[in-house]
């Protein structure tokens, strides 16, 4: 297959699988879970220190983020006003100005805010960040965010943490028409297939992190991951035949070997 | 003035070296928000602080 690089906020990777660190049992299989999945993009969260117990917990040395694009979120912001601030905090602490925006006032389903994430991603655009937003599949509101300056638009499979897959591939379907910047789909995936649909019906590329993090062996799912979405972009780029609703035979119809059949007219 | 949500109490001349310096806080580790100031770990300038000042210090955590 040929060179087939992913471009996103001005840099150019080769892997269209991005990981987190989120739920990993120690840094050591973390690491080798990252090392597996190919990742050049990952994903960490902004904390208050505790300070009770003040100091860091190492995730920044656990790392090598000369080789990999540090990717901070915003989880926990339920406003356009936290997710700002907190964005503004995150490139103070890691100096980069990518941001993964995440707006979510609904702890139940951990569903997006698209107003409020309209808003943060437009102030946030206009401040110099590469943001990308995590949103529902919506192309109206892609497009609008797209407007607004995002690197990129991450649309949700299912409920963060859920692994429930991609429940609506025909709303993706809509987000990646026509779209101008990079569709990555995030939230929801459990398994490779899930990834390589994503992949398959035209997405850039996927964030995946609670089910490598919560599979049995976490680096071996971090290695299907990577086969799954190498899997359905080469597919995306093989394109699909078209789907049928009558069965169409594969071999010729012409010529089959029968033993004579009273019944049945040669 | 406030201190990561926390009501922390205010003594004339403190400054924010001598802040994180009394919370046991390594600088070099974490970003630190004086009201809508935002400053890096390693830059962290030694401005007076004000009573009803609002202070965040944070950390990268492993995140999705």
């Amino acid at each position: 297959m040929q060179a087939d690089p992913f471009h996103l906020g001005g840099r150019t990777f080769t892997s269209r699988l991005l990981a987190g660190t989120g739920k990993f049992h120690d840094f050591g299989l973390m690491r080798e879970a990252l090392a597996a999945s190919g990742a050049q993009i990952v994903t960490v969260a902004i904390r208050r220190v505790d300070l009770k117990a003040p100091g860091h917990d190492g995730l920044l040395d656990a790392l090598d983020w000369d080789r990999l694009q540090l990717l901070p979120n915003t989880a926990g912001c339920r406003t356009t006003a936290e997710a700002v601030r907190v964005a503004r905090l995150a490139r103070a602490a890691t100096g980069t100005n990518w941001i993964k925006l995440e707006v979510i006032p609904d702890p139940r389903y951990l569903l997006p805010d698209p107003v409020g994430t309209l808003a943060a991603a437009e102030e946030l655009a206009a401040d110099g960040f590469i943001v990308l937003p995590y949103v529902q599949p919506d192309a109206v509101l892609a497009r609008a965010l797209e407007r607004a300056g995002c690197a990129a638009v991450m649309p949700l499979a299912s409920p963060i943490g859920t692994g429930r897959g991609l429940r609506t591939p025909d709303l993706l379907a809509t987000v990646l028409d026509g779209a101008g910047v990079p569709i990555i789909v995030d939230a929801g995936l459990g398994v490779p297939s899930d990834a390589a649909q994503a992949l398959e019906l035209g997405a850039d590329a996927v964030l995946v992190n609670t089910a490598i993090a919560e599979a049995r062996d976490p680096v071996g799912m971090a290695h299907a991951f990577a086969l799954g979405v190498q899997a359905g972009r080469a597919a995306f780029l093989a394109g699909r035949m078209a789907a049928r609703t009558h069965a169409s035979p594969s071999s010729p119809v012409q010529g089959v070997p029968r033993l004579p059949d009273p019944e049945v007219p040669v | 003035m406030r201190v990561n949500g926390e009501a922390h109490p205010y003594t004339p001349g403190l400054t924010l070296w001598t802040l994180l310096r009394d919370l046991n806080v390594d600088p070099a580790r974490v970003a630190v928000a004086v009201n809508d100031d935002f400053y890096p770990g390693a830059r962290v300038p030694d401005r007076d602080l004000k009573d009803g000042d609002v202070i965040e210090i944070v950390r990268i955590l492993g995140g999705g």
